[in-house]
């Protein structure tokens, strides 16, 4: 393993130079007349942490089991370092997969459970005991659980069992089926960042799916955001936060305020539901219609017209307080806009007080479709 | 679903799983129906089923007493049916709401007697009820008092039916109360829904699947009882079941008892037929 | 009323079905403790004499070895193809899933004395002889659909993660059936067994016209109760029925408490 020494933004740089370990081309799988994943092109490099994220239904699961060799390919190619594994079935690929589930062994302790792969390799109990223990201790999980019955564990530790089943394995690349999506909040933002902190620790490869955007940010290198069976977008946390693609990837970020405009001068978009123009800094090329997306927390409130390149006048719906943050819903006229400011900042805005609101031309960001 | 196994030719994983079971069932339970199709046609009395085809044993049915046996067997049925439905239902609400803890132990003691021979059960009541027997016996003895022996009526055959059939009733109909969540109770009741009320738009619609599986389940072994009556009953009523065996061992008829076996089984094979093709079974057994 | 008192009164209902259960029960159990030739009640003379009469019965012995026999061949049989019946019951999503789970239940809801007949002119068309084996196979039609009722209820709730989980884990075909579903499935494999044993135990209607010569301890006890009662028929009802049922259930209940206090 290299050092990690290096700071974070070096390390990300050079993973993308890394040569890729798996090579999806032109990857499909139908049902039917439906192809519930179409013609997917990805890279993803040796020990890179990716995300995919995308809606229920998108296809990421059916992506990631074709991955892992729990579902049969249509058409395309799943290339691992360099062979072509589209044919061998799960049980012989290198990689392994944490599911939704956890799919612990209900009738095994977390040691047998942890085990069940050194087992199958036909490694001596001895060293598969060792090996148990090591990983419990990687796992940050007490020497004790080795005999404990994982029906007794708690959701967090059962994550943990799951994981160093699957670490167990040594598997090439670990797969990850949204296994937090039924852990409560406060946990779940935990074992996210364990998770990034076991990534660094082994340097292993994980390909991990999740609908949520939020946890992709937290720990991904990079992240392919996924609709239809395509992926719309591929790039890191900040790409996608910064630059999204198209009107879905910007929603799926959360709040968003997106206005449909067209193209009117070399600085200025027109939206018909304001009847009114928007000036914007950068324009995509061949940019006719689409829409204007801007970010609640680049919008504030200004006290005069020209205290901002954009100005609305609206009326003050509603308030919600957002931890750090406090949200306002500004209504103007039919529409609606999100506004954020942190909760430090003091304010004296009342219900139904009307307000002008503002955001700078580079804060507005032109997206497609 | 996973498709671990699945290799696209061929059966289906689920399909090669089925298989043993339907070809038993094919020539354990289908074949066995077929002859006795067969043999309904045959002439009177023949063993073999080489003669041509005729109807005659069909028309015998209504020219001799079946048909009185059939409607003693099915309005003995539908009354143990109803008597049931009452009886069990408080248990079934009791077991999957009341009981709590108690519940696994008072479902095995009503599962119990399902393992017991029929015959044995029938037999204690004989033991309970006849002349100097542990009712009578008692009474005489300790209160002086000679009563008749109820045994040998309708009324006991019926008693026997109900005894009998009871756990038939109660877990299907137990599952369907386990299947209404109890939020929804509560919701109704907050919606100001009086604990009748509950009951009818809430409880009963939503714990009929069970509760239809346990009527039809009944009905369908109580249309088909012969022991009730041969034990219990005396000679008062004859079922159709009776009918059916007298045909086949005393009679030498078999013909003639296929052609009522037949019948027996379109009226049965008609109501679970009906019955099952309303309901989801995954939704009843699985709970999903 | 509140909730208490109804409550108290289901609780008083539930208890009174089950004494009225079990009235017959103890009837029986009373009647095979007296030491005369004949049933009188109250008994004048207590006495085991019937018990031991009837345990040194060599024809009692033979029914017996009959009925365990039966039973036995049954319980493997139904359980082996009861347990694949199950999975495609319950675990695969296939096309002819809704229909197969119907054929299933078909026989359960049949009338076993018309069955038994059924069969008798089936095994008769097809020129078999009868005897405990076509009676293995008379109980077979009927308790392999209730048994794979029973395993399926386990089915459901097993979650078939597990079996790609340890697929993915490296193991062969093989050692995922023999290391997880098995395994995981062994609680409802074992209801399943009890279920066809007790069954098969206490059958009357399909033995009676399938088993020929051959005498189950069903048969014999109707025969002596129709004609022939001697406290020896109490006894063998008491011991052959109630007794092996609580027996069996006892013991699988314990196994459970056990299981229960271990996780």
């Amino acid at each position: 393993m290299t050092d990690w020494g290096d700071s974070l933004t070096i390390h990300k740089d050079r993973m993308s130079k890394r040569p890729p370990i798996l090579q999806l081309k032109s990857l499909t799988k139908s049902f039917g007349t439906f192809n519930a994943v179409d013609g997917i092109d990805l890279d993803i490099a040796e020990g890179e942490f990716f995300t995919i994220v995308g809606p229920s239904g998108s296809g990421k699961t059916t992506l990631i089991r074709m991955l892992a060799g729990m579902e049969q390919a249509s058409s395309g190619d799943i290339i691992l370092s360099g062979t072509r594994i589209n044919d061998m079935p799960a049980n012989k690929r290198p990689t392994c997969m944490v599911f939704q589930s956890l799919a612990l062994f209900p009738h095994r302790t977390v040691g047998e459970n942890i085990e069940f792969p050194l087992k199958i390799k036909g490694v001596d109990p001895a060293k598969r005991r060792t090996r148990a223990l090591a990983l419990l201790d990687q796992l940050r999980l007490p020497q004790n659980y080795y005999g404990k019955s994982v029906l007794r564990c708690s959701g967090g530790e059962r994550q943990r069992v799951a994981l160093a089943r699957a670490l167990a394995f040594d598997p090439q690349i670990l797969f990850f089926d949204e296994p937090l999506s039924a852990i409560d909040y406060k946990l779940r933002k935990t074992l996210e960042k364990e998770l990034k902190d076991i990534h660094r620790e082994t340097g292993k490869t994980f390909v991990y799916i999740t609908h949520s955007l939020e946890e992709a940010m937290v720990m991904s290198d990079r992240i392919g955001v996924m609709r239809a069976g395509k992926l719309v977008q591929v790039g890191t946390p900040n790409e996608i936060y910064s630059a999204p693609r198209d009107k879905f990837v910007s929603e799926f970020m959360g709040d968003v305020n997106v206005i449909p405009v067209s193209m009117n001068g070399s600085r200025k978009v027109t939206a018909d539901s304001f009847d009114k123009e928007f000036a914007v800094a950068a324009i995509p090329e061949a940019f006719s219609a689409g829409h204007l997306v801007i970010r609640p927390e680049f919008i504030r409130f200004v006290d005069k017209a020209k205290d901002a390149d954009n100005v609305l006048e609206g009326k003050l719906y509603n308030e919600y307080a957002l931890g750090s943050r406090i949200q306002y819903q500004v209504r103007v006229g039919e529409n609606v806009f999100i506004v954020e400011k942190l909760r430090q900042q003091s304010s004296t805005l009342r219900r139904d007080q009307t307000v002008l609101i503002g955001w700078d031309a580079k804060d507005g960001i032109l997206v497609t479709g | 679903m996973a498709a671990l196994h699945e290799t696209g030719k061929g059966l289906s994983q689920g399909a090669r799983n089925a298989l043993p079971l339907l070809i038993f069932l094919l020539v354990g339970f289908a074949a066995p129906l077929l002859a006795v199709i067969a043999y309904s046609f045959m002439p009177e009395r023949s063993f073999g089923l080489v003669h041509s085809p005729t109807l005659i044993n069909y028309a015998g049915i209504f020219t001799g007493n079946s048909y009185i046996s059939f409607g003693w067997s099915l309005s003995f049925a539908a009354f143990t049916v109803c008597i049931l439905a009452v009886v069990c239902y408080p248990i079934a609400y009791g077991l999957s709401r009341v009981f709590g803890r108690w519940a696994p132990l008072l479902t095995l003691l009503f599962t119990i007697p399902l393992f017991v021979s029929e015959n044995v059960r029938l037999y204690g009541w004989i033991l309970f009820f006849i002349k100097n027997g542990v009712l009578l016996g008692t009474l005489k003895s300790w209160f002086g008092v000679e009563l008749e022996s109820w045994l040998f009526t309708r009324g006991m055959v019926l008693l026997g039916m109900v005894y009998v059939y009871l756990p038939f009733m109660l877990f299907p109909m137990t599952l369907g109360v386990s299947m209404v969540p109890n939020e929804t109770r509560e919701a109704a009741r907050d919606l100001g829904a009086s604990r009748f009320q509950v009951f009818r738009e809430v409880e009963l619609p939503l714990s009929m699947p069970g509760i239809m599986i346990g009527l039809l389940l009944t009905f369908v072994l109580a249309v088909g009882a012969i022991a009730e009556a041969k034990v219990l009953g005396g000679q008062t009523i004859i079922p159709i079941t009776h009918d059916i065996e007298i045909a086949f061992t005393y009679a030498q008829n078999w013909p003639l008892g296929a052609a009522l076996a037949v019948l027996l089984m379109i009226v049965v094979g008609t109501l679970v037929l009906l019955v099952l093709k309303r309901f989801d079974l995954d939704a009843i057994l699985g709970r999903r | 009323m509140s909730e208490r008192s109804r409550h108290a009164l289901i609780w008083a209902w539930t208890l009174a079905v089950l004494v009225f259960i079990y009235l017959p029960a103890m009837c029986i159990l009373l009647a095979s403790l007296t030491s005369s030739r004949y049933f009188l009640f109250p008994i004048q003379k207590w006495g085991l004499d019937w018990w031991r009469k009837t345990f040194d019965s060599i024809e009692i012995h033979q029914l017996f070895k009959t009925s365990i026999t039966i039973a036995l061949c049954v319980t493997v049989i139904a359980v082996a193809i009861a347990f694949f019946g199950a999975l495609a019951f319950a675990r695969y999503n296939w096309k002819g899933r809704t229909l197969f789970q119907k054929i299933v239940l078909l026989p359960i809801f049949f009338p076993q004395s018309v069955l038994g007949l059924a069969l008798l002119l089936w095994f008769n068309a097809i020129g078999l002889q009868m005897s405990w084996m076509t009676a293995v196979f008379a109980h077979l039609v009927w308790i392999i659909p209730v048994v794979t009722l029973v395993i399926s209820i386990q089915v459901y709730s097993f979650d078939p993660a597990l079996e790609e989980a340890a697929f993915d884990l490296g193991a062969s075909r093989f050692q995922v059936f023999r290391e997880v579903t098995l395994p995981v499935l062994l609680p409802g494999i074992v209801s399943g067994s009890l279920f066809a044993f007790l069954l098969s135990w206490g059958n009357f209607p399909l033995s009676l016209y399938t088993d020929g010569a051959d005498t189950t301890i069903p048969e014999y006890l109707y025969a002596k109760m129709v004609a022939g009662y001697t406290p020896g028929v109490p006894v063998l009802g008491t011991v052959s029925t109630f007794g092996a049922a609580l027996l069996l259930l006892g013991g699988y209940w314990l196994i459970t408490l056990r299981r229960r206090a271990q996780s």
